[in-house]
């Protein structure tokens, strides 16, 4: 069962879920890299996205994390984010 | 289930130009700036008395204006707007064609500017006016598909305005030197200052840096409404400077103008100071040393331009105006902004099909910047100096700090693109945990 939190947070069995869709740039990315500097190193994060976030893979990668795109609803972007190995 | 990331960075690509389209635009801007303050060297003993005319001082100001200022605004709102907007990239020939245009345009009419040629300043002007009009029908399809940004959109439609106005003076200018003068001078060339350095470059810059500053500082986007109403003033102020320009009430509509101009500045400055202390990056590094000389540089143009308006006895006030403009405000700001996208460009074109995309700090070199930045600031040191002393010795001295800052700006575009073509090392990836 999924727990909802403001700002359109949640946590699931498979992580920590953030639907950022509908946002003005930079706020998606700005909102993914807040959270992902808030969880720990063992958190997956996934990403509900309405388009492909270039810059978040150079920003990711900036800070050691990584996204990967994962299956999705029909027009969302889906993305896990993780620590890099 | 997971997707290949090659499939997710193809899809991320489709709003990328490719890298060589966005690249010859900073490449040709890098160069020119280079050639701006060699051709500012050769004329270092015109620069204190310099009031407009063809020669080598005008040709260094349009390898500026021209070369690097509007070279690196095409290149940059053609990768980025599309990104902002939320819009496939359509056209890759259109870019292209601009730039094959555009470059030897510039090219051609700053060696007409400066070796006093007007038939090779008719065909330079040619292909200026030629690659900014594809240009603006790029910009203005981009603008007509936008989702949301409404701030940045109104800026970029503002600028378009601004750019019309801009071809139509420089074409009355050129027709004067082939004896063909379409208006008068003095209301054209008072024009096309006021929408060249506050209307088509001023407003791209205010507008982008609503995406680009946040961007780069990790910051939420500044209000939408606050940026429409610094707009709103920005407009007004460039209305009222083309009506005293035309002669209707020019003092004090000038200071209207500069009025409302310094509403939009202190509103536009206020959202960028809000955006860097709520940002999550706080070190910026030297490129927003650069971007905060600029926007100091942009206040004290308007202090000039008052000066000007109201004819105080400051000796070589006009000259200084156009320094604080072309060389303080917008010159430091493109080149503080140039500098901290062409690592995150080269990075995302880096990163396509690659399961771990090289960081951007990767394809930095910081000692060539800091050189450049200690050069850059002493050059326009150095030049305000000379124009308040009527020294050549200073210009001389001035323009010299700023070739070699020009050398260290190119040695660091070169080893980017470098790493950019070579095949990623391991040092180059990000630490592991």
């Amino acid at each position: 069962m999924k727990s909802e939190e403001p700002l359109r947070r949640w946590r699931d069995a498979d992580g920590t879920h953030i639907d950022v869709r509908g946002l003005p740039a930079p706020e998606p990315l700005v909102t993914i890299l807040s959270l992902v500097r808030q969880v720990d190193e063992a958190t997956r994060v996934i990403v509900h996205h309405d388009r492909d976030p270039q810059l978040l893979h150079v920003e990711l990668a900036e800070i050691g994390w990584r996204a990967e795109r994962i299956a999705g609803a029909p027009g969302e972007v889906r993305l896990c984010i993780t620590r890099a190995p | 289930m997971k997707l290949a990331a090659g499939a997710f960075l193809g899809g991320a690509k489709s709003r990328l130009l490719p890298a060589s389209v966005p690249f010859r635009f900073f490449g040709a801007a890098v160069v020119f700036h280079l050639l701006a303050w060699i051709a500012a060297l050769r004329a270092a003993a015109d620069w204190p008395g310099f009031a407009g005319g063809l020669g080598w001082p005008l040709a260094a100001l349009h390898l500026v204006t021209l070369g690097v200022l509007a070279m690196t605004a095409i290149g940059a709102s053609l990768q980025l707007l599309p990104v902002a907007t939320r819009q496939p990239i359509r056209r890759v020939r259109g870019p292209a064609l601009v730039w094959w245009l555009y470059a030897p345009g510039v090219a051609a009419l700053a060696l007409g500017m400066g070796t006093g040629a007007p038939a090779l300043l008719a065909v330079g002007g040619g292909g200026v006016g030629a690659g900014l009009l594809l240009y603006a029908g790029l910009l203005a399809a981009n603008l007509l598909g936008a989702r949301g940004m409404p701030g940045i959109v109104a800026h970029g439609w503002a600028a378009l305005a601004a750019l019309v106005v801009v071809l139509v003076t420089a074409a009355s200018l050129v027709a004067t030197y082939l004896g063909m003068p379409l208006l008068d001078r003095r209301a054209a060339l008072a024009l096309h200052v006021a929408f060249a350095g506050y209307g088509f470059m001023g407003l791209l810059a205010l507008g982008l840096a609503y995406l680009l500053v946040p961007m780069f500082a990790l910051a939420p986007a500044p209000d939408a409404r606050l940026q429409l109403v610094s707009w709103g003033s920005a407009v007004i102020a460039l209305c009222c400077a083309g009506a005293a320009a035309l002669g209707v009430l020019p003092v004090a509509l000038r200071v209207v103008a500069i009025g409302a101009g310094a509403i939009a500045t202190g509103l536009h400055l206020a959202l960028m100071r809000r955006a860097l202390c709520a940002g999550m990056r706080k070190d910026l590094g030297v490129s927003f040393a650069l971007v905060r000389t600029g926007w100091t540089g942009l206040v004290v143009s308007l202090l000039a331009a008052l000066g000007v308006a109201l004819d105080a006895p400051v000796p070589g006030l006009p000259l200084l105006f156009g320094l604080l403009l072309v060389g303080v405000w917008l010159l430091s700001f493109v080149l503080g902004i140039l500098q901290r996208i062409l690592p995150f460009l080269a990075s995302m074109h880096a990163a396509v099909g690659k399961h771990r995309p090289p960081t951007p700090s990767s394809f930095t070199r910081r000692r060539p910047l800091v050189l450049h930045f200690a050069c850059h600031l002493s050059a326009l040191a150095a030049m305000a100096l000379a124009i308040v002393t009527a020294s050549p010795l200073l210009a001389e001295l001035a323009a010299a700090a700023g070739t070699i800052g020009a050398l260290a700006y190119a040695a660091f575009f070169a080893t980017l693109v470098r790493r950019l073509a070579a095949p990623v090392r391991p040092s180059a990836l990000p630490a592991k945990a």
